[in-house]
């Protein structure tokens, strides 16, 4: 009798209880979107719009190749630089700030594991940086499509006499082959894995460091030791230089500390007119996912005998 | 048969050293105490102010690791998860995403309890109900004043239908009446079966409300037991008379005045209070713990 009862009390607790739930991290990852939104942070748009117009406006006078191209780099510049900052302070805003008001307690003391917790915050702040260039990507693209269209009317007025059908269709060529193209997504799914990278890094700081200012500095310096990690690298270790095993595993532990984030910077050879095979395309969302994976799983590791 | 059931809670030689950044010393916050609440039970903690309640609250909630001595909820271990999955928490001065309105927190709670969507939208509405903030339901929690922060904790903390209620100081900030509520809310708790423990430093509320209550002083358990065991005053002893005339009354007094030690201290119910019981055993009072009049 005794038995029984202890067991059919613990059943009934065990079949409530999933171990991983889907739901309760999208419920995570929604309040922490909706947190982000409720902090007025598409604001931002208006920043960028008056970037990519003031852009536009700024250098009317440029040849029309000169035009696109700054108007592309000007919005790729701003689109890396808000997913960036989004991702790293959105992280070290919100993560510490459930510590230090103590909306952990309620959170942590529901049937939620502390790797939900986390997984959710992670997907919540991606959703928002994805969201984001989602927005900008629209804005830019109908800015440049308007563009590409009003400089080929301007180029067509400012000919001599009256253009053949040939001449305008090379002309219309020459100014869309530097437009709007299918090449530009790839650039920005490019920024966007970056900065779930850059995201996951503030994860991994907030979960030691219990500070917003701490965190987002220790990321944003590990952001930057990125970029220039391979250089370094290179520099130490040598193309053909690399057979010590001392030395492969240094650079492994670099690698994973300061994860290159400059072989994510395709967009200076697409604005240039450069294709991104897609080879790369696939190594990058891989090379995301596996940083992902490591970031998520220290943090956790971390988080996980954190006392609250 | 309710023996047989397992302990709602089960704590043992539960010790909590933290030990303070840059410094040799520590601080013990939780001294090899024990105890253990049956199902049904309402379980009330009082102590001084940095006696280790909420310390030892959080033990068994899991939110920080015990340095030695183990905890249990219904038979699990408190640093599983799945243990949690019948609990309901109320931290002490709780403090919720400002953001969110009232009824989207109690949805977002509600999520993470599993609760579907039609149940949620349910138990909404029946707990702000319950709370009495049905007029505040669409509100951000921003402008919500202490009281009604304290009213929404509660509610979010029975969001999932808990079968154990741990509520820490649930009636701080909270005007006479909005206490008297919650204390009404406990009642009704018990009623349904639901296993409560509480802190409050309102011992008044904690004798009208527990059933049994450990005192803690520094860490350790100095007193526990049935609130009627604990404040009967052990050696005094009470005749209660039915139409008794003042003839008999006056023989009685003649008989006791005829034995010597022994005086007719003439009280109604010569009960102590919990407060003063309260205050000695926590050093608050050197006064003797009974009621001289
Ligand atoms: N994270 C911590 N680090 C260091 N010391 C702590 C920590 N948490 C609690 N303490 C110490 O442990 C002791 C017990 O604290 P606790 O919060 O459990 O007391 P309490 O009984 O809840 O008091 P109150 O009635 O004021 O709420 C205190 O001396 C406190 O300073
Ligand atoms: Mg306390």
């Amino acid at each position: 009798m005794t038995v029984e009862n202890n067991k059919s009390i613990d059943n009934e607790l065990n079949s409530k209880f999933k171990l991983f739930s889907l739901s309760r991290v999208m419920a995570i990852a929604m309040n922490t979107f909706t947190q982000l939104v409720r902090m007025k942070v598409f604001y931002f748009l208006l920043i960028f719009s008056v970037l990519i117009i003031g852009a536009n406006v700024l250098f009317l006078n440029f040849t029309f190749e000169q035009e696109l191209k700054i108007l592309q780099d000007v919005s790729f510049g701003a689109m890396t630089l808000f997913a960036s900052i989004f991702s790293i302070v959105g992280t070290a805003l919100l993560i510490p700030k459930d510590i230090e008001d103590r909306t952990l307690y309620s959170i942590l003391t529901k049937p939620v594991p502390r790797f939900e917790y986390l997984v959710g915050k992670l997907l919540g702040i991606l959703f928002l940086v994805a969201v984001s260039l989602l927005l900008m990507s629209i804005l830019f693209f109908a800015v440049l499509f308007v563009r590409q269209h009003g400089i080929l009317a301007e180029e067509i007025n400012q000919m001599r006499g009256q253009p053949s059908q040939e001449q305008i269709s090379s002309l219309r060529e020459d100014i869309f082959a530097q437009g709007l193209r299918l090449e530009l997504i790839n650039g920005v799914v490019a920024v966007f894995l970056k900065a779930a990278v850059a995201a996951a890094i503030a994860l991994v700081v907030s979960t030691f460091a219990s500070s917003t200012l701490f965190t987002i500095i220790v990321s944003l310096v590990i952001y930057f030791i990125g970029h220039a990690q391979s250089m370094a690298l290179d520099y130490y270790f040598p193309e053909g230089d690399m057979h010590g095993a001392l030395q492969r595993f240094i650079a492994g532990i670099v690698a994973i500390i300061f994860p290159n984030l400059q072989i994510f910077n395709v967009v200076d050879g697409i604005v240039s007119g450069q294709s991104v095979p897609m080879s790369l395309m696939f190594r990058l969302t891989g090379l995301t996912g596996f940083y992902l994976f490591i970031y998520s799983f220290v943090s956790w590791v971390i988080f996980a005998k954190k006392e609250l | 048969m309710s023996k047989d059931l397992p302990t709602a809670v089960q704590i043992k030689n539960l010790t909590k050293i933290f030990p303070l950044p840059f410094r040799k010393e520590k601080v013990v916050a939780v001294d090899n105490l024990s105890l253990s609440v049956k199902p049904g039970e309402v379980y009330g903690l009082i102590g001084p102010n940095g006696s280790g309640k909420s310390t030892t609250m959080k033990v068994l909630l899991g939110l920080i690791s015990a340095t030695s001595g183990s905890s249990t909820v219904f038979g699990m271990s408190s640093t599983e998860t799945a243990s949690r999955g019948s609990v309901g928490f109320l931290p002490e001065n709780p403090y919720f995403y400002k953001y969110l309105t009232g009824a989207e927190t109690i949805a977002f709670y509600g999520k993470l309890c599993g609760l579907k969507r039609k149940a949620i939208k349910e138990r909404t509405s029946e707990l702000l109900n319950l709370v009495e903030l049905e007029g505040a339901r669409d509100r951000r929690l921003a402008g919500y004043s202490k009281g009604m922060l304290q009213r929404i904790g509660l509610a979010q903390a029975l969001v999932g239908r808990p079968k154990l209620v741990v509520l820490d100081e649930p009636t701080a900030g909270v005007d006479p009446a909005g206490s008297r509520k919650i204390r009404d809310l406990i009642m009704q708790l018990k009623e349904q079966g639901i296993t409560v423990i509480l802190s409050s430093h309102l011992l008044e509320q904690v004798q009208e409300v527990c059933d049994r209550v450990g005192i803690i002083f520094e860490g350790k358990l100095v007193r526990e037991g049935s609130l009627k065991k604990l404040i009967e005053i052990e050696d005094q002893t009470e005749i209660v008379l039915e139409n008794a005339g003042s003839d008999l009354l006056k023989k009685i007094s003649d008989l006791v005045n005829q034995e010597s030690g022994v005086n007719l201290v003439r009280s109604g119910r010569p009960r102590t209070t919990l407060e003063t019981l309260f205050l000695k055993e926590t050093g608050g009072d050197s006064k003797d713990a009974r009621n001289d009049s």
